[in-house]
């Protein structure tokens, strides 16, 4: 059943896991932004990567991506500078490297930066 | 000939310009992927400001200054390009990757069906395309566009003032084409005035910040 918030758990890379809430409507980004955690970004249309996660557990609706393909769905990354929750979710961050390799190797565009700034 | 540092003399192989950002922490590969990346984006925007801005008639204040942000993007271009070269780097040699590879989405024309609608039969009409529509997509391109430079601003700050200093002109014409269409969106929207407080360019496309040195200027 749909609700109005999740929990979101944000696993950083060498930093360890916290646990937030994210509102129905609102990207994962924003809500990480919103409890004072700094997370790589760039375009923030859902289109370079920088914003790159893995979806450990749970689901997303990147409707709003400007550009996520099928295959990168199937493979478990997640934009979270668009995407926004539709179920409690475990996220590792910090996966743009990963997910340019991913694009990579099924023929898929993206720019060929692997690195962005925390903001 | 007299060697003055650590690169001999007569050395070509080598270019103390890049060593010397180098070795203030400058990840030169990855400052030229962005910069590439961040290049085709201004390439690909000036592209569909072309197309956006044909569908502005009537509404000629949007037209010009829509005019102004198109020929300023592809300033930006001719100001990367040289930068990507001097740090060893290269345009990719096929278009086609160079478009797929942009730091920012294609800014498609609204109603277009993101680039895959039929452009060629002369009745088939995009009705979407309403000044307000064009607007919103003209915004959100100098939005990325703004986190892309600030994000090569943050990068080359007090280490490469080279890029730094090519990357600052280029944000700050990004930052005033955000405030330009700030203005007319919410104008077009019956919304609250938001000024920009700036003018038109003086001519079209000026590029007040970041005008590169034509070839055979003098």
């Amino acid at each position: 059943m749909a609700r109005d918030r999740y929990l979101v758990i944000v696993d950083l890379p060498h930093e360890g896991r916290h646990t937030i809430t994210a509102r129905a409507d609102e990207t994962v980004l924003a809500a990480a932004r919103r409890h004072g955690l700094r997370l790589p970004s760039r375009c923030e249309c859902g289109w370079d990567l920088a914003c790159a996660a893995r979806v450990l557990e749970g689901e997303l609706d990147h409707s709003r991506a400007r550009r996520y393909f099928p295959e990168d769905a199937a493979a478990g990354f997640a934009l979270i500078c668009v995407a926004v929750p539709r179920s409690d979710l475990v996220i590792r961050t910090h996966q743009s490297a990963a997910m340019r390799h991913h694009r990579e190797v099924h023929g898929l565009p993206a720019p060929a930066s692997t690195t962005a700034r925390a903001w | 000939m007299s060697a003055t540092g650590i690169v001999s003399a007569g050395d070509v192989t080598r270019s103390v310009a890049v060593e010397a950002i180098e070795s203030r922490g400058i990840d030169v590969d990855e400052l030229v992927r962005k910069l590439v990346d961040n290049a085709a984006a201004e390439f690909t925007t000036y592209y569909y400001y072309t197309i956006l801005r044909m569908y502005l008639a009537g509404h000629e204040d949007y037209k010009a200054v829509c005019e102004d942000a198109r020929l300023e993007d592809r300033a930006h271009f001719e100001l990367i390009a040289p930068r990507i070269y001097e740090l060893g780097g290269t345009l990719p040699y096929d278009i086609r990757g160079f478009a797929d590879r942009a730091g920012c989405p294609d800014a498609f024309l609204p109603g277009s069906e993101d680039g895959t609608r039929d452009a060629g039969a002369r009745d088939n009409v995009v009705k979407e395309a309403t000044p307000i529509a064009i607007l919103e997509v003209l915004l959100e391109a100098e939005r990325c566009a703004i986190r892309s430079w600030s994000e090569i601003c943050d990068l080359t700050f007090a280490k490469d003032p080279r890029t730094y200093d090519m990357a600052a002109r280029i944000l700050n014409e990004e930052i005033e084409h955000e405030a330009w269409f700030i203005e007319l969106l919410s104008a077009a929207r019956g919304d609250a005035a938001r000024p920009s407080g700036h003018f038109s360019r003086g001519t079209p496309g000026a590029a007040p910040y970041s005008r590169n040195t034509p070839f055979g200027s003098g």
